[in-house]
C-alpha cells in the first residue's frame, strides 16, 4: 500500500477545463470519496489516476513515485470498473488471475493468491463460471477481487454500485468498505452519491466544475460546510441571504432579523445555511422564535417534514422526529401557524457567491 | 364469463398467431432463393454430368468424366491452386491490413469518423471494372509508379507490373479490403474499450492486451470476415482478366472461357461445381479452426 498525491492536477479539453489544479493527499490505507454532480471532473480524474487519460498539468505519485506520465500497465493501481470490465471469453478464476499472470507470478502461488481472493469475495465455488453465468452482484465482487488480487498500491473505484439495485448497493457497500479496513487499502472511490459518500468515506473530496469545494471527513463537510455548494450537496440546507448588519446579527432579504455568529464576516451580503434537522417546530404562536404558516406536511416514518412559509414570505423546511399520539405537534396540519426555533450557534454564515448545487441531470 | 372467455380465446388466438407467423416471414426469401439460386444450380449440375460434342453441343449422359478431366489435367489442377493460393493470400493480407483501420474507425471519438467510414465504403461504389482500369493506369509500363521509379532514376527500363500475380493480388485486396474492414469494425466496436482499459491496468502492455483480450474476442469478426472475403476472392473474375493478363488463370475466368469461348457447357459446369465446392469445404475448414482455437483457449486457460 502507497499514499497517493495529487499535486495541481489539471485537465483541459480545448477551453473546457474538465479538472481544475485538483490537489490532494491521500494517506496509506485511507478511503477518500470524490464527490460531485455528473461532469464535476471526478470520474476525469479517477481515470488521471489510473492513467487513462493524459493530465494537461500537475503531478501524480505513488508511493513517493512519480507516475504522471507512466502508461497504466506501469502503475500499480487496481481499478474496478462501472461496467465491471470482466474478460468475457475467460473464466472467473481466468479473470482474477490476470493480473498477476502478468506480474509472472509463478503457476502454484497465483493459483493460491486467486483462491484466496474469491474466498474474501466469497465467490469461491463460481470459479469455473463465465462472467455471463453471473449475476450483477457476482459479477461486481469478480471485479473487486481480480483488482485487489494484485495487491495494488492505490484501489480505484468508478461509481462500483450503480448498477446494483437498491438492497444489494447496501450490502456490497460494507463489503468493500470492510475489505478496505481488513487489507489497509489505500482508496479513491467516486461517487455522485452523497449517502454513499459520508458512509463509506474516512475523507470526502467534493468537487464542482473541476474545481475542490471542501475537503474532509463526513462530519466536517456536514457540520461546517466550506460554501453555498457544499452545505447543499451535503445532506440538505436552508438557505436565506442577507446581510450581516453588525456582530451577530443577520437580516434576510425580506427583513427577517436573526442572531448568527458572525465570526469572520464583515458587515455586508452574506447567505444563511440552516440544515432541517436542527429546527424545532412548536405549534402556535410562542415568544421567542420565528413564526409562519405550514405550507406542507410531509410524513417519512421515522420524520416529519414541515415546510413553513414565514411571515417575511421565505420559506424553511424543519425536520422533526414524527411527533407520537397525544403530541400536539400531531395535529399541527397545512395553514397551522408554528414556532420555528433553532440554536444560534447551528446556523451557518456562507460567502453569498455561489448558488446551491442545480439538479444537472445525466452521469 | 363469456367475455372472459373470449377475451381468453382472443389472447390465446394472438399468440397463436404469432407462432405462425414466424416462419411465414421465411416464404418470400426461401421461395426467392429456392427459384433463382437452387434452381439454376440444379440445372447446372445435371450439365455437368453431360458429355460435350463439338457438332452437338451437349449429349445427355449420366457420366463423372467432365470431373475426371479436370482432376487428371495439370492445367486446371493449376488453375485451382492459383485460386486457392490467391483467395488465401489476400484474405490473410486483407485481414493484416484492415485489423488496425477497423480498429481506429471502430474506437475513434473524432467527428470525421462518418466521413472515415464513408471513404471506406466508397470504393464498393466503383465498379470492379472500373477500379482495375484503374489499377491498369497506375501500373502499367507507362503508369504512375513507372514514371515515378524511372524519374527518380531507380530503374533505367520501366518494371513489368501489370499481367502479374502481384498486380492481381493488389487488385483483389483493393476490392475486398472495404468488407473486412466493416466487418471487424462492427465486431470490435461491440467490445468495450474497459475491457481492454483493465487489462492495461492489470498490467498487461499493448501487445498483451491486443493478444489476450482484443484478438479473442474479435475472433468472431475474423472469422466472419474471411469467410466473406475469401469467398470474394474464390470467385474474383474482373480484376484477375484484366490485371493477370491472358497467362493468369483463376477459376472463374476459366469456366466462363469454357461456356462462352469453347462453348462447353458440360465441362464449364464441372469447373462451377468444383469451384462452388472446394470455396465451400475451404471455408467449413477454415472457420472450424478458428473457432476450435477460440474455443481451446478458453478451456486450455481453465484450472481445473
Amino acid at each position: 500500500m502507497s499514499e497517493l498525491v495529487l499535486d495541481r492536477l489539471r485537465k483541459e479539453y480545448g477551453s473546457f477545463v474538465a479538472v481544475d489544479d485538483v490537489s490532494l493527499h491521500v494517506r496509506e490505507g485511507e478511503l477518500v470519496a470524490l464527490l460531485g454532480p455528473s461532469g464535476c471532473g471526478k470520474t476525469t480524474t479517477l481515470r488521471m489516476i489510473a492513467g487513462f487519460i493524459e493530465p494537461t498539468a500537475g503531478r501524480i505519485t505513488i508511493g513517493g513515485r512519480d507516475v504522471t506520465w507512466d502508461p497504466p500497465y506501469r502503475r500499480d493501481t487496481g481499478m474496478v470498473f462501472q461496467s465491471y470490465a470482466l474478460f468475457p471469453h475467460m473464466t472467473v478464476a481466468q479473470n482474477v488471475a490476470f493480473g498477476l499472470e502478468m506480474r509472472k507470478v509463478p503457476r502454484a502461488e497465483a493459483e493460491t493468491r486467486v483462491r484466496r481472493a474469491l474466498d474474501l469475495v466469497r465467490l469461491g465455488h463460481l470459479a469455473d463460471r463465465l462472467p455471463r453465468q453471473l449475476s450483477g452482484g457476482q459479477q461486481q465482487r469478480v471485479a473487486l477481487a481480480r483488482a485487489l488480487v494484485v495487491n495494488p498500491g492505490v484501489f480505484l473505484l468508478d461509481e462500483p454500485l450503480s448498477n446494483l439495485d437498491a438492497k444489494l448497493r447496501l450490502e456490497v457497500r460494507v463489503e468493500i468498505r470492510e475489505l478496505q479496513k481488513r487489507l489497509g487499502l489505500t482508496t479513491v472511490f467516486v461517487t455522485h452519491d452523497q449517502e454513499e459518500a459520508l458512509t463509506l468515506a474516512d475523507r470526502l473530496v467534493v468537487l464542482d466544475h473541476g474545481v475542490v469545494q471542501q475537503v474532509g471527513t463526513p462530519e466536517e463537510l456536514y457540520e461546517a460546510p466550506a460554501n453555498l455548494f457544499v452545505a447543499g450537496f451535503i445532506g440538505r440546507s436552508n438557505v436565506l441571504r442577507g446581510r450581516v448588519v453588525e456582530r451577530g446579527r443577520f437580516v434576510t432579504e425580506a427583513g427577517l432579523a436573526l442572531a448568527v455568529p458572525t465570526d469572520g464576516f464583515e458587515p455586508g451580503a452574506a447567505a444563511l445555511a440552516l440544515r432541517p434537522e436542527r429546527i424545532t417546530v412548536i405549534p402556535g404562536a410562542a415568544g421567542n422564535g420565528v413564526s409562519g404558516r405550514v405550507a406542507l406536511v410531509t410524513y417519512l416514518g421515522a420524520a416529519t417534514e414541515y415546510r413553513v412559509t414565514l411571515d417575511g414570505g421565505e420559506s424553511l423546511t424543519a425536520s422533526m422526529a414524527t411527533p407520537r399520539p397525544g403530541d400536539p405537534l400531531k395535529r399541527v396540519g397545512a395553514g397551522d401557524v408554528v414556532t420555528l426555533t433553532w440554536p444560534a450557534e447551528t446556523c451557518r454564515l456562507l460567502a453569498p457567491d455561489r448558488g446551491a448545487p442545480t439538479d444537472e441531470g445525466g452521469s | 364469463m363469456a367475455r372472459a372467455a373470449a377475451l381468453a380465446a382472443a389472447r390465446s388466438g394472438r399468440r397463436a398467431g404469432a407462432f405462425s407467423l414466424g416462419p411465414a416471414l421465411a416464404v418470400p426469401a426461401a421461395l426467392l432463393v429456392a427459384a433463382f439460386l437452387a434452381a439454376p444450380l440444379a440445372v447446372l449440375f445435371r450439365y455437368s454430368l453431360n458429355r460435350y460434342s463439338p457438332r452437338e453441343f451437349m449429349i445427355d449422359a449420366v457420366t463423372a468424366e467432365n470431373y475426371i478431366r479436370f482432376f487428371t489435367d495439370a492445367y486446371f489442377i493449376g488453375v485451382l491452386a492459383t485460386t486457392v493460393q490467391v483467395a488465401a493470400v489476400c484474405t490473410a493480407v486483407s485481414l493484416l491490413f484492415a485489423f488496425p483501420l477497423a480498429y481506429l474507425l471502430a474506437r475513434t471519438d473524432s467527428r470525421w469518423k462518418s466521413a472515415l467510414v464513408i471513404a471506406v465504403v466508397f470504393p464498393l461504389m466503383v465498379g470492379n471494372v472500373v477500379r482495375a482500369a484503374g489499377w491498369m493506369a497506375v501500373l502499367g509500363n507507362d503508369g504512375i509508379v513507372n514514371h515515378a521509379l524511372l524519374g527518380l532514376g531507380l530503374v533505367t527500363q520501366p518494371v513489368r507490373l501489370m499481367y502479374t500475380p502481384f498486380a492481381v493480388h493488389v487488385g483483389i485486396i483493393a476490392v475486398v479490403l472495404p468488407y473486412m474492414i466493416l466487418t471487424l469494425q462492427s465486431v470490435i466496436e461491440g467490445i468495450g474499450r474497459d475491457v481492454e482499459e483493465a487489462a492495461s491496468n492489470l498490467g498487461a502492455g499493448p501487445i498483451t492486451v491486443f493478444r489476450r483480450v482484443l484478438l479473442p474476442l474479435s475472433l468472431p469478426g475474423v472469422i466472419a470476415g474471411s469467410t466473406l472475403v475469401f469467398i470474394l476472392c474464390m470467385n474474383a473474375y474482373a480484376t484477375p482478366v484484366l490485371l493477370g493478363g491472358p497467362q493468369f488463370k483463376m477459376m472463374a475466368p476459366a469456366l466462363y472461357d469454357q461456356f462462352v469461348r469453347t462453348t462447353n457447357w458440360p465441362f464449364g459446369a464441372a469447373l462451377a461445381f468444383i469451384l462452388m465446392v472446394s470455396t465451400l469445404v475451404l471455408t467449413v475448414i477454415g472457420t472450424t479452426v478458428l473457432s476450435r482455437r477460440m474455443h481451446h483457449r478458453r478451456l486450455e486457460a481453465a484450472p481445473r
